[in-house]
């Protein structure tokens, strides 16, 4: 009987070390020609945060919400911040970063989670990473219906029609998070410690982007974080790609604090040279990423 | 004629330095010291064989003598370090099947899975689901999520998907025995019949009995060689041979080293002549003065 199929039939195997640009066009094929087995797998992730808490996927909207009125606390409480409208400045940067630190965290043990069915069943291992990000993109959704709910509702001052610059934003992050996520993924088969370390550095990587805080302004008393850093040290923080895109999150949906931290203007334009030069570069991090996923991949049977 | 398999000086090493498990790494540690410190092993070395259809290949050997590593090079689970594999056909590994289970989805949901694994386009899958289901015969559960089925109902679904999927060349780890009575008995009928209607089939087993059931050719395997090529009865004779004069050299060995009479220095002798996994670790844990 003929099977039709959507992997490939005969195979030769052999020692030779494959071309970067072959493994590349191989890992842009199988993400195209397995969507379903991505599908599926999407869709027992999705079930399986559903099923493991009573509040099921309603915990992916209100965990940023939770940690959002954490913020609030400490920051306009504890140490006397009067950002204007500061829920919403807050949010409008904790969202994406969960999106991002929840990929990543997802991304590392995609593959070391597979082992049984890496070593029994040939498959493009690509898919794991891939949909354990695509998993996230649905999680997003419901998060950008809430700040966009929480935007007319709540703070109709802030509102301009600059929100429609989020689908591309959130674009230029999702290559950024793909590229990356290819590569610790990878790694982390060989050295779990990935896996570990990841927690820790995406943390501290939090405080260094604009999340609680903004450039050019008192808000959030960067002016104490300016001081500590050094001039070369601001400019460092400046070309963090997080630097660029919480940034460009908060000027379409918060709009920009002013210099003293009391007033705002309202949503404007992201800085659309930044962005740009960032999607360049997140496009470049995700053909390395394929590339070193690829170059990897057929290790990862003898080594799990 | 067109061959199903050929490999020619195919070799599959292992780096020791990422195998995380420590077990095996002690179990070969004396194998790379002995090759000048190197912190590699091969679990295939030199392995050249032709299968042609028809052929039903029985691969017999002691634990560790490479069987796994090879099937799985065969079905492209694992790349040869050196040599070449080729392979002339659509290829299905009946391996545990569970492996590639999700708990969250239902029986069908997981039908439709495995089949996405292992590269079986949907619509063929979606045609076999109610032979899949029938042959299950799990009742209602097939649509509840596998996390609420028992370890009977698991094991009768992953056969009923892995024998359901007609392949040109099977790859057959010895797993197949689940299920209840009833069920094994149904099963030992399917297993037949999925190998009348293979073009060729390689199959693993540590029962002698279903290598000369079903298999019309085998291979002896030992520290990854290919050790002999033949009729099946012939091959599993050398094989008992060997196994008895191992376990004998085994005994030997231990009751010498625990009577303390041989010298370190002698024990490899006995394990260059035909050393296996046991031995190997036991001269390890007991360094000479």
């Amino acid at each position: 009987m003929d099977i039709a199929s959507e992997a490939p039939a005969s195979f030769r195997s052999s020692a030779h070390r494959p071309s970067s640009a072959s493994l590349l066009k191989d890992a842009f094929r199988e993400v195209i020609g397995r969507q379903r087995l991505i599908r599926y797998l999407i869709s027992a992730d999705v079930r399986r945060r559903g099923s493991d808490t009573i509040l099921g996927n309603v915990w992916w909207v209100l965990d940023p919400l939770l940690q959002m009125g954490v913020y609030l606390i400490l920051l306009s409480v504890i140490l006397q911040r009067s950002t204007p409208d500061f829920a919403l400045f807050l949010f409008s940067a904790i969202l994406p970063w969960k999106w991002f630190a929840s990929s990543i965290t997802d991304a590392v043990s995609s593959v070391v989670r597979q082992e049984r069915l890496i070593k029994q069943v040939q498959f493009p291992k690509i898919v794991l990473p891939v949909s354990a990000i695509a998993s996230e993109l649905i999680n997003l959704s419901f998060g950008a219906a809430i700040v966009l709910v929480m935007l007319v509702l709540f703070f109709p001052a802030h509102a301009t029609v600059n929100v429609a610059w989020l689908p591309v934003i959130a674009l230029v992050q999702f290559l950024f998070t793909l590229g990356l996520a290819l590569i610790v993924a990878a790694v982390n088969v060989f050295y779990r410690d990935v896996g570990i370390l990841s927690g820790h550095l995406i943390r501290l990587w939090f405080f260094l982007s604009p999340s609680l805080w903004a450039f050019d302004s008192a808000a959030g008393r960067f002016g104490a974080i300016e001081d500590a850093l050094g001039e070369v040290g601001v400019s460092l923080l400046r070309l963090n790609p997080f630097a660029i895109l919480l940034t460009a999150y908060r000027d379409v949906i918060y709009g920009r604090v002013n210099a003293a931290g009391d007033g705002f203007t309202p949503g404007q334009p992201p800085d659309l040279v930044a962005l740009g030069a960032l999607g360049f570069f997140s496009l470049g991090l995700v053909v390395i990423g394929a590339i070193i996923f690829k170059r990897l991949e057929p290790a990862f049977a003898k080594v799990l | 004629m067109t061959f199903a398999i050929q490999t020619r000086d195919l070799g599959v090493r292992y780096s020791l330095r990422f195998t995380k498990k420590t077990s095996i790494r002690r179990s070969f540690s004396g194998m790379f010291r002995r090759s000048g410190g190197e912190r590699s092993f091969w679990a295939l070395r030199e392995v050249s064989f032709r299968l042609d259809p028809g052929e039903s290949l029985g691969l017999i050997g002691p634990n560790g003598a490479g069987k796994s590593t090879l099937l799985q090079t065969l079905a492209g689970i694992i790349m040869p370090s050196e040599g070449v594999v080729e392979v002339n056909g659509h290829v299905s590994t009946l391996l545990h099947l569970q492996a590639g289970f999700d708990q969250e989805l239902s029986g069908r949901g997981n039908i439709m899975l495995a089949g996405a694994l292992m590269g079986i386009d949907h619509r063929v899958m979606e045609e076999r689901e109610e032979g899949i289901v029938t042959f299950a015969d799990i009742g209602a559960f097939i649509d509840a999520p596998l996390r609420t089925y028992s370890s009977g109902m698991r094991a009768k679904l992953g056969f009923s998907i892995a024998t359901a999927v007609d392949p040109d060349i099977l790859l057959l780890d010895e797993v197949l025995q689940t299920g209840d009575e009833a069920f094994r008995e149904k099963s030992h009928q399917r297993i037949g019949e999925v190998l009348a209607a293979a073009k060729a089939v390689v199959l693993v087993s540590h029962d002698m009995s279903w290598i000369t059931e079903f298999a019309n050719r085998a291979i002896l395997m030992e520290r990854g060689r290919i050790v002999a090529d033949g009729k099946p009865a012939e091959v599993v004779a050398l094989h008992m041979e060997h196994s008895e004069r191992r376990k004998m050299m085994r005994s030997e060995a231990l009751a010498e080293m625990k009577s303390g009479r041989r010298r370190p220095g002698r024990r490899k002798e006995i394990a260059t002549d035909l050393p296996d996994r046991t031995m190997v670790s036991a001269r390890r844990e007991r360094p000479g003065p």
